[in-house]
C-alpha cells in the first residue's frame, strides 16, 4: 500500500531532521545536553546554534508547508475531475488506491499520473478504466514523486478525517415555525375563554339587575329580544351592507388576478437556495430575459450545467416548504435527474438530447390582450427583476409578488423616470428623438422624464 | 347583548386571519377566458393536445435549421477528442473588443462564468468556495494557471461550445458571438497588469519551490 509505503519514508526523513540534526548539535556542544536551553545567549557556540536554529527552522517549515502543498497540488492539478468523497469527472480519490488492481504500488500510480495514455495501451486494466470513465486522465509529466507523495498524504488524511461535508443543521427556521403555530393556538384559547367570561358577565349584569329591581319594587316592561329591537336590526343590516359590498368588490376586483398565487411545482426547485445561498445570477437561467419577450424558463441542459457535478443537497440549511414538511433536497435532485434521463453511477455516458421537459406551473399569467415585454423593462428600463417579482432570493417557493393589474402597471409607468442621459457614445442613443423634453429640462421647466412622458400610458402600447 | 355581536364578530374576523396564512395553491378565476387564454398556442403552452389531434410537432427547428448569423460562426469540429485536439488550430474571428463590447462581455462572463470561475478569474465563484459551496470539483483557474493561460482560443471556444469534463456546453445560453466575446475577455484579463488576481495560485508555486529544495 502507497499509505504505509509513504509513512514509511516520512518516518526516515524525519528522523533525519528531526532527530539527526540536534544529535549532531549536541554532541559537539557538550554542557547544554541536560538542560536543552538552546535560546541561552551565554553558550559560546552561539553562531553554529543559530545557524542550525535556522535549518531546523527551515525544515520543519517544509514539513508543514509540505501538508499544505498536497492540499494547494490537488486543488491546482486534481480537483477539477477529482473529489475526495465523490465521483466525478473521475473516480473519488479517497480509498481508491485500496481498490486498484495494484494495490496503489507507487510506481504504478507514478507512472499513471505522469503517462496514462501509455498505460491504457499496455494494460487492459487501465484500458478497462478508461471505457468505464469515458475518457483518459490528463497527464501531469511535470509531477515529482514528492510532489504525488504530498498529494495523496492530503487526501488520504482528508479522507481519514472523514472531512465530508456535514449537512448544516438549521433548525432556527423550524422552530420559528413551531412557536408561531403553538402561539396561534394559545391565542385562539385565550380568546374562547375570554369571550365564555363575557358571556357568562353580561348574562350575571342582567340578572343582577333585574334582582335589584325586583328587590326595589321597580316595574320595568319586559325587555324587547335584541333580534326584534329594531335598532340592532338597523345596525346589522348597515354592517352587512359595508362588509357585503367591501368583500363583494374585493372579490370582483381580484377575479382574474392572482396575487400570492403559489402553485406546487414538479420538483421542490428553491429559488432561496440558487438565487440566494449560492448567488446565482437570475440571468443564467432566465437568460432571454435579456433579449426577448420572456423571461425563459431554462430547459433541463441548464439544470444540468451543475447539477451533473452537485448530485446532493448536503451544505445548505434545513428547507420547509410551506406546508410544514421538511424537503429533502438530494431527493429532489434525484427527480430532476430522472427528466434528464442521468445516472449519476454512470455520468459519462449521458446523453442530454434524451431529456424530458419538466413541466414547471407557470406563476406569472398576463391575459391576452395585454402585451409584456421582458426585454424592454430589463434591458431597457434596467429594472431589477425584484421589482416586480420580488425578494426572490429569499423565497424557497416562489409565489407571485405584484398583482399584474393596469393600474399596478400604470402607477409605475407614472413614477418610473427615464435615464435621459445620453451622450455621444454613451446611454441610450434613442432618448434623442425627444427633442421637446431635452429643451424642456435645459430650460428647467422639467426636471425628469418618466415612462408616462414618452407613451407609457398609451392604449395601444400594451393592447393592440 | 351588544356584547355577544362583537364577541361573534371578533371570531369572525379571528377565523379569517387564520385562514391567510395557508399558500395560495390555485391561481383562482378569471371574467372572460376568451380574452385571458389565447386560441393559438403560445411560448409554454403544453402540445399535449396538438399530439393528441394527430398534428406532428417536436417543439424542435427542423434539422438543417440555421440561426440568424450562425452561418458567419462556423465551426468545423465535433463533441469528440478529435475535435477537440484540432480545436487549437482556430482563432478567435473576433476583432479585439471595443469597450462597449468589453463591458458586454464582462457582463456576460459574470452571469455565466463567475459562478464557477469567480469574479476575479481565480477558479473560486461562489459555488465552489475554496471547497465550501456545494459544487464540488474546483473550477480552472483562467488567470495565472498556465494551462489556461496558453490554451488556444479554439479550444477554449470548443469548451464552452460542448463542455468538458465537469463543465457543462453553454450553447444554449451563449450565442457564438457571445463565446468568442468571452474567450477574448477572459484574454484581457490574463494579461498582465489588468487587475490580475490569481495569487493563490502565486503562492503555490512559491510552496511547490521550497519542497522541491
Amino acid at each position: 500500500m502507497l499509505n504505509s509505503k509513504f509513512l514509511e519514508n516520512k518516518k526516515k526523513l524525519n528522523r533525519l531532521f528531526f532527530y539527526g540534526v540536534p544529535d549532531l548539535l549536541l554532541q559537539r556542544t557538550p554542557g547544554i545536553y541536560p538542560h536543552f536551553e538552546l535560546l541561552q545567549p551565554m553558550i559560546p557556540c552561539n553562531a553554529i546554534l543559530r545557524l542550525s536554529f535556522l535549518y531546523i527552522s527551515i525544515t520543519f517549515s517544509v514539513f508543514i508547508l509540505h501538508a499544505q502543498d498536497g492540499k494547494q497540488l490537488f486543488s491546482t492539478k486534481c480537483a477539477s475531475c477529482h473529489n475526495i468523497f465523490k465521483d466525478l469527472t473521475g473516480p473519488k480519490l479517497g480509498g481508491v488506491l485500496e481498490k486498484e488492481k495494484y494495490g496503489g504500488d507507487p510506481k504504478k500510480t507514478y507512472e499513471w499520473i505522469r503517462n496514462s495514455t501509455s498505460l491504457v495501451n499496455s494494460d487492459p486494466y487501465y484500458s478497462a478504466l478508461k471505457n468505464q470513465w469515458g475518457s483518459v486522465m490528463t497527464a501531469f509529466p511535470d509531477l515529482k514523486d514528492a510532489e504525488i507523495d504530498a498529494i495523496w498524504d492530503y487526501i488520504n488524511k482528508t479522507y481519514a478525517a472523514g472531512n465530508k461535508p456535514k449537512p448544516a443543521g438549521d433548525d432556527t427556521a423550524k422552530d420559528d415555525l413551531k412557536k408561531a403555530n403553538q402561539n396561534s393556538v394559545i391565542f385562539g384559547i385565550i380568546t374562547l375563554i375570554l369571550a365564555i367570561i363575557a358571556l357568562i358577565l353580561a348574562y350575571v349584569n342582567s340578572n343582577l339587575k333585574k334582582m335589584s329591581d325586583d328587590a326595589e319594587g321597580i316595574i320595568r316592561p319586559e325587555p324587547v329580544p335584541f333580534y326584534k329591537n329594531k335598532f340592532y336590526i338597523a345596525l346589522l343590516s348597515v354592517l352587512l351592507f359595508v362588509v357585503g359590498g367591501y368583500l363583494l368588490a374585493k372579490g370582483a376586483i381580484g377575479l382574474g388576478r392572482q396575487t400570492n398565487y403559489q402553485p406546487e411545482q414538479p420538483i421542490y426547485y428553491s429559488h432561496k437556495v440558487h438565487a440566494g445561498i449560492n448567488q446565482i445570477n437570475c440571468l443564467y437561467c432566465h437568460s432571454s430575459a435579456w433579449e426577448s419577450k420572456h423571461a425563459s424558463i431554462p430547459s433541463v441542459n441548464v439544470c444540468m450545467n451543475c447539477h451533473k457535478a452537485i448530485q446532493a443537497y448536503e451544505k445548505g440549511p434545513e428547507i420547509i416548504d410551506e406546508n410544514g414538511n421538511k424537503i429533502d433536497g438530494t431527493a429532489e435532485i434525484q427527480k430532476l435527474y430522472k427528466y434528464a434521463g442521468f445516472d449519476p453511477k454512470n455520468a459519462a455516458k449521458w446523453d442530454p438530447s434524451k431529456a424530458k421537459p419538466i413541466e414547471w406551473v407557470r406563476i406569472h399569467n398576463l391575459p391576452d390582450h395585454v402585451y409584456f415585454n421582458h426585454a424592454q423593462h430589463v434591458r431597457v428600463g434596467k429594472i431589477q427583476c425584484q421589482t416586480c417579482h420580488g425578494e426572490i432570493t429569499n423565497m424557497h417557493e416562489v409565489k407571485q409578488v405584484s398583482e399584474l393589474s393596469m393600474g399596478w402597471c400604470i402607477n409605475c409607468h407614472r413614477q418610473t423616470k427615464v435615464d435621459f442621459n445620453y451622450s455621444e457614445g454613451k446611454g441610450n442613443q434613442f432618448y434623442s428623438i425627444y427633442e421637446k423634453f431635452h429643451n424642456e429640462i435645459k430650460k428647467g421647466k422639467m426636471d425628469s422624464i418618466t415612462v408616462s412622458h414618452i407613451g407609457g400610458l398609451e392604449c395601444q402600447k400594451c393592447h393592440y | 347583548m351588544k356584547k355577544i355581536f362583537y364577541i361573534i364578530s371578533i371570531f369572525l374576523l379571528a377565523a379569517g386571519f387564520a385562514g391567510c396564512n395557508k399558500p395560495r395553491r390555485s391561481p383562482g378565476r378569471i371574467y372572460m377566458p376568451d380574452m385571458t387564454y389565447n386560441r393559438a398556442y403560445e411560448t409554454y403552452t403544453s402540445t399535449e393536445e396538438l399530439k393528441k389531434s394527430g398534428a406532428t410537432y417536436t417543439g424542435m427547428p427542423v434539422a438543417g435549421t440555421v440561426a440568424r448569423d450562425e452561418s458567419a460562426w462556423n465551426y468545423p469540429y465535433g463533441n469528440d477528442s478529435a475535435g477537440y485536439a484540432l480545436s487549437k488550430n482556430i482563432s478567435n474571428p473576433l476583432p479585439k473588443l471595443n469597450d462597449e463590447q468589453f463591458q458586454e462581455a464582462e457582463r456576460l462572463y459574470l452571469i455565466h462564468c463567475a459562478i464557477c470561475h469567480g469574479a476575479k478569474l481565480d477558479g473560486n465563484g461562489p459555488l465552489y468556495k475554496d471547497g465550501d459551496g456545494p459544487y464540488p470539483a474546483k473550477p480552472a483557474t483562467l488567470v495565472g494557471d498556465p494551462k489556461y493561460e496558453t490554451m488556444a482560443d479554439g479550444t477554449m471556444y470548443h469548451s464552452i461550445t460542448y463542455g468538458i469534463n465537469a463543465m457543462g456546453s453553454y450553447a444554449s445560453q451563449l450565442s457564438p458571438e457571445q463565446r468568442w466575446m468571452i474567450i477574448h475577455y477572459i484574454r484581457e484579463k490574463q494579461k498582465p497588469g489588468s487587475g490580475k488576481s490569481g495569487s493563490s495560485v502565486a503562492d503555490s508555486s512559491a510552496v511547490t519551490k521550497m519542497v522541491k529544495k
